[in-house]
Formats: C-alpha cells, structure tokens, sequence
C-alpha cells in the first residue's frame, strides 16, 4: 500500500524537530529556523550516525564561506528510499552546486543542519525539502545566524 | 531579501511526509498532552484475522511500519505525551545511589533543560527534561558504545527494525540499528547467578511461557549502560522482565519491568511497546531484504562528532 500522509502533518512539525530525534540534532541547531541557500559542494560523507558535508557559498562582495553540516536524515532511511552510497555520493559530487534548506547551529558561524537539498534541476538530493516559509539567504553574508544572547544547555557544565 | 519558492516534486514531498512525520509525531504529542503512563493493555489496530500461532514471534518487526508501506500502526508510537522514544512508564524515583548515578549521566535527548517546554512539563520526570547539547554530553551510543538490552528493545528511532528468529529452546533477536543482538533461552534454564558470570550489555535471559505470554528474565548487566537515551542508570543487580506477546498476526507487544533496587525504590514499568510486522518483501532495498547492518562505526562517529562539536562553537581556530 503505497503511503498516504497529508502535507499538513508534515508542515505542522517541520519547523520543530524533536530533540529526542538524530544525535540531538535539533538542540545543537535552531531548527525552528530554516533558510536556503546555494552551495557547492566540497566534500560529502556518506556515514553513521549522519552524513556531513562540507560546502561553500560565495556572499556578496565575491567573499567565499566555508561550512560544515550534518544531514538530518541518516543512511539507513537514505538507502530505504534509494539514495544509497554510490548514488548519494555522485549526486553530491565535489564541486556540484546545489540548492540547500538549513538551520545554523546554536552557537552560530558557518555550522549548520542540512534539512533538504535540491539539484540545479529542481530534483530532491538524499531526500529533504524545505518549509514554503524559509526565506532564501543566497548571498547573504552568514546566512542566518543567531541573534541575542546565546544560550547553550550544558555548557555551563564544561 | 530575495525570496524564492521552488515547486516540490511528488518524490521529495512524500520524503519530507515521511520523515517529518516519523521523527515530529512524539514531539506534536509531547507539546499537546499529558503522558499515559504504563498502560496495562493497548489498542491493536491490525484487523487481519488470519489463523497464526501465539508463539512463534519470528519475523522481521518494525514500529515505523509507514516507512515500509504497510498499514500504518499507531500503536508502535509511544504514548501520547512522551518526549521522543524511551524507556518512559511509571518512572520511579531514585535512591541516593540511584540518583548519584543519573546525575553523572548527561543526555542529549528529551526536553532541552532549561527550556520554556521542559520547565512547563513538570508531569514529566526530571530525567525527561535534561537534554543538553551533545556536544556536552557523555552519552554512550555518541562514542558507539555498547547500548545495552534496555535500550536496544526501547529504541525507536526512525526505521529502527528488528528481526526475531525463533528456534525450538531460543529465540535470537537481531537489532538493526547498532547491528547487535542477544539470545532468549527456552530450554527450562534459569537466570544464572550474576555473581558467577562477566557482566553483559545484553545480559543473560531465561524464559518459559506463561499462556501465549513469553515471560523473559534478564540479569547480569554491564552497568555502564543507560535505561534509554535519557541516561537512566542500571547496576548490576538489576533484573529485567519481558512479557512479549503477540495479540495479533501482524503485532508484536512487551511489557517491560526493572527492578532494580539498589538505584530506584520501586519497579519500573516500561510503556507498552508495539512491533509490525513487516513482509520480507517490503524491508528490502534493491530486492535484498532483511535488517540493515546499520552499525555505529567509531571511526564515522568520531568524524561526525568533529561537525556535531562545531555546532556548539568547539573546536574553531578563529
């Protein structure tokens, strides 16, 4: 039976991942805020517990920003819906440019959870959209980045 | 600001579905209600009434059968009201030692500590409402660690499968995330003395049927393991008991209980946890079917904790 679920439930809780879910993921990154960008891509890691990636976005004044990310999804939901290593890794070849829905890290700077990625053509990369809410940074120096004063649960601990 | 909509394509709609809705649908239900502790009985939504056998548990089960187009099984997912999968129940409280224990423990899952959501949930255990970054934290599945047996049955994570081979005296259960397993004796063999015996993650585990209820007692454990992802604590006096039965054809139920004395003051009994079954057919990529070695390499988790620590700002020469 082919699935049938109504794009509301997925929209619903987009913009709030459970921190139980993926390493943490969502307290490590503010995922209640989503954007987009153009990236190309440096290097793509197609492993445990999460892929992670490297890219590079150029912002205004030609300026290159190097990033790091890791993916919300993981390899076993990957390769369940196709994407598996060989694919995912041409896909996500050095140098592909491609269009990608992130959230920063809490601390800020070039870190980030890749939440979607698209190809030039439009296609869906390892799975991922975007919310139809997530405005588009291309360009814009640091993406979206936190704002305030930082909090970061258990760093008081360290 | 430019803003641009792209159109999604069927395909990446039904990826965004499916994922969103397997790791939002706990969070939706923590937000909006109270927990349902430890039912004694759950509702079963599988209407084959097909003939089977009661005890035979073999197959491959899943608790997130959309992800394998089966009939959805709402009773897979924790009760409503539960941050995220675990453990969860009538959450005892600690004894002193019980409690020195848990506080070492610093879990990266459940309600962020601190937050508006964790201080308003205060129906919710205190372990429940501690998530800090992971970066922060110490818990063992972060270093691949062994889980342990608790916490490989609660484990719930999108996908997670597991496979029960039942032979005439064991049952071997195989997990798929983490790629462990362990061994459920059905040869008239009782728990063995824990003293006489290394500590195991998985334990020892001695069964006997009581009706169509297999009833398993596991003793023996590595005490370096946590409950679940909240970073509950075991010793290695704890005993835990399984009640796993099979209502009907295509569901898979436990009832877990662990007393352990030395660090809780009373049992603690799990919430119900639901297993589907899933068709060889329908778990398989590329027409090879069967459980993922979906292994937690130290080597790939040492490099992703490189990217997970730059989220919380170390590890930055700037």
């Amino acid at each position: 039976m082919r699935l049938r679920i109504t794009a509301i439930g997925w929209l619903l809780c987009s913009l709030a991942l459970p921190a139980s879910a993926h390493h943490g993921s969502s307290i490590s990154y503010d995922t209640a805020k989503q954007w987009t960008t153009w990236a190309k891509v440096v290097q793509f890691n197609y492993m445990n517990p999460h892929p992670t990636m490297t890219f590079e976005r150029e912002v205004e004044g030609g300026v290159v920003e190097p990033w790091v990310s890791e993916l919300l999804t993981n390899p076993s939901m990957m390769a369940r819906q196709g994407w598996t290593k060989k694919k995912s890794e041409q896909a996500l070849a050095p140098g592909t440019r491609v269009k990608l829905t992130l959230s920063t890290s809490r601390a800020g700077g070039f870190s980030g959870i890749v939440l979607g990625i698209q190809a030039e053509d439009g296609s869906p990369v390892v799975g991922g959209a975007r919310p139809a809410d997530a405005p588009d940074l291309d360009g814009k120096p640091g993406g979206l980045q936190p704002e305030g004063e930082i909090v970061l649960p258990g760093q008081d601990a360290q | 600001m430019k803003t641009t909509m792209n159109k999604m394509s069927n395909t990446i709609a039904n990826t965004m579905l499916l994922l969103g809705t397997l790791v939002c649908v706990p969070l939706a239900a923590a937000q909006n209600a109270s927990p349902t502790p430890a039912p004694g009985g759950i509702g079963i939504s599988d209407t084959d009434t097909g003939a089977y056998n009661k005890r035979d548990f073999s197959g491959l089960w899943a608790r997130s059968a959309e992800l394998y187009g089966v009939e959805p099984c709402p009773e897979c997912r924790e009760p409503v009201g539960w941050p995220g999968y675990g453990f969860f129940g009538n959450v005892p409280a600690r004894t002193p030692e019980g409690q020195r224990r848990m506080d070492l423990n610093k879990p990266a899952r459940g309600l962020e500590l601190g937050s508006a959501e964790a201080n308003k949930r205060t129906d919710l255990d205190i372990g429940l409402r501690r998530a800090i970054l992971p970066a922060f934290g110490n818990d063992p599945e972060m270093h691949c660690e062994p889980l342990g047996l608790a916490r490989l049955i609660t484990f719930a994570g999108p996908g997670a499968a597991m496979e029960m081979i039942q032979v005439d005296d064991r049952i071997l259960q195989n997990f798929e995330w983490t790629w462990d397993f362990r061994e459920i004796w059905m040869d008239g063999r009782v728990p063995p003395n824990v003293e006489d015996y290394l500590p195991r993650f998985n334990g020892y585990s001695a069964a006997q049927w009581e009706g169509d209820t297999l009833v398993v007692t596991s003793v023996g454990f590595d005490d370096r393991q946590w409950i679940d992802q909240h970073g509950y604590p075991i010793s290695a006096e704890a005993v835990l008991e399984e009640r796993w039965d099979r209502p009907s054809p295509n569901r898979l139920r436990v009832q877990l209980t662990l007393k352990d004395p030395l660090l809780y003051t009373a049992p603690w009994t799990a919430s119900t946890k639901v297993w589907a079954l899933i068709p060889k057919e329908s778990m398989a990529i590329a027409g090879w079917s069967g459980i993922l070695e979906d292994r937690c390499v130290p080597s790939d988790e040492s490099s992703f904790n490189q990217v997970r620590d730059r989220a919380a700002g170390l590890g930055i020469d700037e």
